[in-house]
């Protein structure tokens, strides 16, 4: 029988001899694992603390977590599935830990200066939004109209799922849903921008002087 | 994203909705229900028009790559969390060790069991001193985990020998199917061994490819041992206490 396996087949083929080979100690495996999934787990950490430093610090706690867990995976998930499950929660305890002690809002929109565009990003042309204003008006949500917004929409978690990892109801958390999706239309529409938000306007004014300066 | 008209009173009932709908949420009622009012309501319309770019503009945002500074930083810590390991390991290497000696002793009962004709006397009184002076030996020389390793390894692999001299002396005792299972788990066993020291080779702190080189030796040993019981009662003809074993080592 011809097996024609799909990408997502072999990619998890390989999750999996990678696992093998860092469970054997393997040199260089968990490297491998790292530069497979690194990226992936330090963007959900970026867009989740707003900071680019931060997210440096929790992508390296996160994969320590992996590193020490690594032996209780059984592979019931596919490995993606039980990273990403990982980093989230790392992230929303971060989140949870540093509320209070300081203005999430501000630093993530001050961050904003170290978005940097991907030299091929999967922008189209004649896309209704641009990334990088989207990118902006999220850091400027308030921060549990952001934590659903990104599980939601950007990292494709269900609302039960979400209301589990929030210790919300399901209710809540589309309430929610709904209502930072409204608060960034209004920002999009560039309503909000003037007067409340100076500092976002400042970070992206610096980033587009920073992109002009680099041509 | 296109002006519109502002919405009227009865968009209220309808914002949820296309929310809904924008998500595939709706059954198929609901969905007839709002595609009726989007038709005719040029505000809820441009909301879902918005509502459908943000959504696919997010799910499609593009990934961040971390700056290769992470990746060195990790993999320092990575590195402290392997001596970390090791600290306990230390004593994990001396349990290796003590278990090894006293496998010493096992083999040596054993040889002593098949050599003589009528055991009058349990060899094990006799042989409990060498156990402890192995074991005492072993901390004086012992300076590091590299040293407890190698030693316990040595143990192991003289005990192994041991055993297997046994196994092949009395060999011919066994059912030559039961043989060529035990030769073929011995084979896995053997496997097993050759991975975890290829990995400790080239990561002599790497705390899971130690263990689980002990783990393969406590197995190897547990069959042979097995096997020189067997072979043991097969000699005198004890029928039942054969089959006790046998039953044990289909179990492992």
């Amino acid at each position: 029988m011809a097996i024609t396996p799909s990408d997502r087949t072999e990619a998890n083929r390989l999750d999996r001899d990678i696992v093998q080979r860092c469970r054997r100690g393997e040199p260089g495996a968990f490297e491998e694992l790292y530069g497979r999934h690194g990226s992936r787990l330090y963007t959900v950490a970026y867009r989740m603390t707003g900071s680019a430093a931060d997210a440096e610090d929790l992508v390296q706690d996160i994969f320590l977590q992996v590193y020490r867990r690594l032996d209780s995976y059984r592979g019931e998930a596919a490995l993606g599935t039980w990273l990403h499950r990982l980093a989230v929660n790392a992230c929303l305890d971060f989140v949870r830990s540093k509320q209070g002690r300081r203005q999430r809002v501000t630093d993530a929109v001050e961050d904003l200066d170290a978005l940097e565009a991907p030299a091929t990003g999967p922008w189209r042309a004649g896309a209704a939004l641009e990334r990088l204003d989207l990118e902006r008006a999220i850091a400027q949500l308030p921060p549990s109209y952001r934590r659903v917004f990104l599980l939601h929409d950007v990292e494709g978690l269900e609302h039960h799922e979400i209301g589990e990892a929030l210790g919300i109801a399901e209710g809540t958390s589309k309430s929610l849903l709904f209502k930072a999706r409204t608060r960034l239309r209004s920002l999009l529409r560039g309503r909000e921008f003037e007067g409340a938000a100076q500092p976002a306007r400042a970070a992206v004014v610096a980033i587009e002087a920073g992109r002009h300066g680099e041509r | 994203m296109t002006r519109h008209a502002s919405a009227d009173r009865s968009c209220g009932r309808f914002a949820e909705r296309i929310h809904e709908g924008v998500d595939g949420a709706l059954d198929a009622g609901a969905q007839a229900e709002l595609d009726a009012h989007l038709a005719s309501c040029a505000a809820c319309r441009a909301l879902a028009a918005d509502l459908e770019a943000m959504r696919r503009a997010a799910a499609e945002l593009p990934g961040f790559t971390p700056r290769p500074e992470v990746w060195a930083s990790l993999s320092r810590r990575l590195a402290d969390e392997f001596a970390a390991r090791s600290r306990p390991f230390w004593t994990g290497a001396r349990v290796a060790l003590a278990m090894a000696a006293t496998l010493l002793v096992a083999v040596a009962s054993s040889v002593w069991v098949l050599r003589s004709p009528a055991p009058a006397s349990p060899p094990q009184a006799s042989a409990a001193p060498p156990a402890a002076a192995v074991i005492q030996t072993g901390e004086n020389l012992v300076q590091d985990v590299d040293e407890h390793l190698r030693i316990a390894d040595e143990h192991y692999v003289k005990a192994i020998a041991g055993l297997e001299q046994v196994v092949k002396s009395g060999e011919g005792t066994l059912d030559p199917a039961l043989a060529a299972t035990l030769q073929k788990n011995l084979g896995v066993i053997d496997q097993a061994i050759t991975e975890s020291r290829e990995a400790i080779k080239a990561q002599p702190n790497n705390q899971l490819a130690q263990t689980s080189l002990f783990e393969a030796f406590r197995q190897k040993v547990a069959l042979l041992e097995d096997t020189v019981a067997l072979i043991n009662v097969m000699r005198k003809g004890d029928q039942a206490g054969a089959a006790k074993i046998l039953g044990g080592l289909s179990k492992s």
